[in-house]
């Protein structure tokens, strides 16, 4: 990494800091920047910001998983159902779940927890299922499935990543298959639409009584993709089934909210460039290394993490493009 | 200047000179600091870099990620195209169990080798590249990894008969100057270490590209560390601007040998 590229980053950086707070600032119960004062702590420094009628969001920052944000990257929500609280994806870790809750607590009182969704398997957006009842958390089987076979690794991952954040998280599984279109939660009805390509199980709920879509990480904004589970082909079958539903706003799963669909675009825009990007490097010959280094163009290049993220998508898919590419070659034993 | 001046300038002097060579000399066999401080650092120098002095260069360009995405395929790329009369190219990674990745002898190719090694954990990965007249130019990185790259079987592993595709060969020849072309080879392989449970080692562990005279171009002595379908880009030199083929002629610990050809495009006009 040169030292210019560097020095862009550091001033993108500062600049999306900014566009964070704004955000952030966007709903009402914001409560001031995420201190990581209380780092030190390992206090999750989380805030609700309403987005819709009885509806938080509860804001990541746009980085990646490091020691100082604890993991605290991701988007979750939660909803005011009448009798309960619908919970959309949980966080990081348990500690994550533990901030989550007593947020909640604080900001919708005296109200059990009734449903908790995960939209994805992801590690981010599950650990904190610990600390609900899992017999109200629900997901799709494959979405069940897949945590359950790679959960462990996660949590290992996690745990070099983040250290003590993670202390005590395991990985709790969905015990409800998600197979209707719908299902009536309180006073809502919240229908489902089951996608792939990010992972291979993508949940977009939709919340009917207002239209929010939670759409997980199939549409990213302002904040580069990630593709360590990604199908290419099915994510952009899933971009365009995102682009045709009814909705008002779409909560993406990093990033602020979407009011203009721009989310759908920006996704679509970068992995169409990624693939284009990675086919030419391997197509040249070029080594991994190689490959990471090249130019991001002007309207990606201002995506929080975008040359990180860049680089982890050299790994995750250069190897399946060498295969399409490269010429099989007759071998004589 | 008087007496005392002039002793302070010397005694100055001494220290300065003192100070440099202790920040360079670890000890008094000669061995320079490890600039990536690796625990092992003596103990790889004894081993692989040997018969010739050491200095860390920074003509020897190690190009790896700060930290591995996935520590069964970590990227590598050393560079070391500005040094002359290259004799031998050793890339080690010091924390693995098997530390030695590969030696490239770049008789008719530029001092540049891509590859993806497998690393148990972190580790400071050492590249020597000794010129003809023995002395070792060492470059390197440190990758941060998750742990366990070489004790778990390879993916292959997990399909239902991995010996059908054993040595599929995938290739790209490319040409954008006139005096080298760009190869990399592909070659499905499990290159087992021997250290997951009940899979015993097996690996391509030579690999030779020759010219269609028969001419050396390049050697490469691979070892277990290397990842599964070991992967490998190479620059060879080229003397004509005409379209030309390089022989490859590959061996693995069974003693399998593979052949295949490869075609080497025009230089651009």
């Amino acid at each position: 990494m040169t030292a210019k590229h560097h020095a862009k980053n550091l001033s993108a950086q500062e600049l999306g800091r900014r566009q964070f707070l704004t955000w952030a600032a966007a709903g009402c119960v914001y409560a001031g920047a995420p201190s990581m004062a209380n780092a030190a702590k390992l206090l999750y420094p989380l805030n609700a910001s309403k987005i819709a009628e009885k509806t938080w969001a509860v804001y990541g920052l746009p980085e990646y998983f490091t020691q100082e944000n604890g993991g605290h990257i991701v988007n979750v929500a939660f909803i005011d159902a009448g009798d309960g609280v619908v919970v959309v994806d949980t966080g990081t870790s348990k500690r994550f779940g533990e901030a989550l809750l007593a947020l909640i607590q604080a900001t919708i009182p005296n109200k059990p927890i009734i449903r908790v969704y995960n939209t994805h398997h992801h590690p981010d957006h599950v650990f904190g299922n610990q600390v609900f009842d899992a017999s109200t958390i629900a997901a799709t089987p494959q979405i069940i499935a897949a945590l359950s076979r790679d959960g462990v690794a996660f949590a290992d991952n996690l745990y070099r990543l983040l250290g003590d954040w993670m202390r005590g998280t395991e990985h709790v599984l969905p015990t409800v298959a998600l197979e209707s279109d719908s299902e009536s939660i309180g006073d809502r009805t919240f229908s489902f639409t089951s996608l792939s390509g990010h992972t291979e199980s993508d949940l977009i709920i939709r919340d009917d009584s207002t239209g929010v879509l939670f759409g997980g990480d199939l549409a990213f904004l302002s904040r580069a993709p990630t593709t360590p589970s990604a199908n290419l082909p099915e994510w952009h079958d899933a971009l365009d089934a995102l682009e045709k539903m009814d909705r008002s706003v779409i909560l993406p799963g990093h990033g602020p909210l979407d009011t203009t669909g721009e989310s759908i675009t920006q996704t679509r825009g970068y992995l169409t460039w990624l693939e284009a990007s990675l086919r030419e490097s391997v197509d040249a010959g070029l080594t991994m290394n190689e490959a990471m280094s090249v130019d991001i163009p002007e309207e990606f290049n201002n995506l929080y993490v975008v040359r990180t993220e860049f680089e982890r998508s050299v790994v995750h898919l250069y190897r399946q493009f060498e295969d399409e590419i490269l010429q099989e070659v007759e071998v004589t034993r | 200047m008087n007496n005392v001046a002039k002793y302070v300038a010397a005694l100055s002097l001494l220290l300065t000179q003192t100070l440099f060579a202790s920040s360079v000399l670890a000890n008094d066999t000669g061995l320079p600091n490890d600039p990536f401080r690796s625990v092992m650092w003596k103990s790889i120098a004894d081993r692989f870099f040997t018969d010739g002095p050491i200095v860390f260069d920074d003509r020897v360009r190690v190009i790896a990620p700060s930290h591995a995405e996935d520590q069964f395929h970590v990227p590598i790329t050393v560079d070391a195209s500005a040094l002359n009369n290259v004799r031998q190219i050793v890339a080690v990674a010091d924390l693995n169990p098997i530390p030695h990745i590969l030696t490239v002898r770049p008789e008719q190719a530029m001092s540049f080798v891509g590859f993806r090694v497998k690393l148990q954990q972190s580790s400071p990965i050492h590249v020597g590249v000794q010129t003809e007249d023995g002395v070792w130019h060492i470059g390197g990185a440190y990758v941060d990894a998750a742990g366990g790259g070489c004790t778990a079987p390879a993916a292959m592993h997990g399909t239902e008969n991995w010996m059908d595709t054993l040595g599929i060969t995938r290739t790209i020849a490319r040409r954008s100057v006139f005096d080298h072309a760009r190869m990399t080879v592909k070659m499905r392989h499990p290159m087992d270490t021997g250290l997951a449970a009940g899979i015993p080692a097996f690996y391509m562990n030579e690999l030779k590209i020759s010219d269609t005279s028969g001419g050396l171009v390049a050697e490469v002595d691979l070892f277990e560390p290397v990842s599964e379908n070991p992967t490998l880009t190479l620059l060879p030199k080229m003397l004509s601007a005409e379209a030309t083929q390089l022989k490859v002629n590959a061996r693995d610990t069974e003693g399998n040998v593979y052949g295949f050809m490869l075609d080497v495009p025009a230089a651009a006009q």
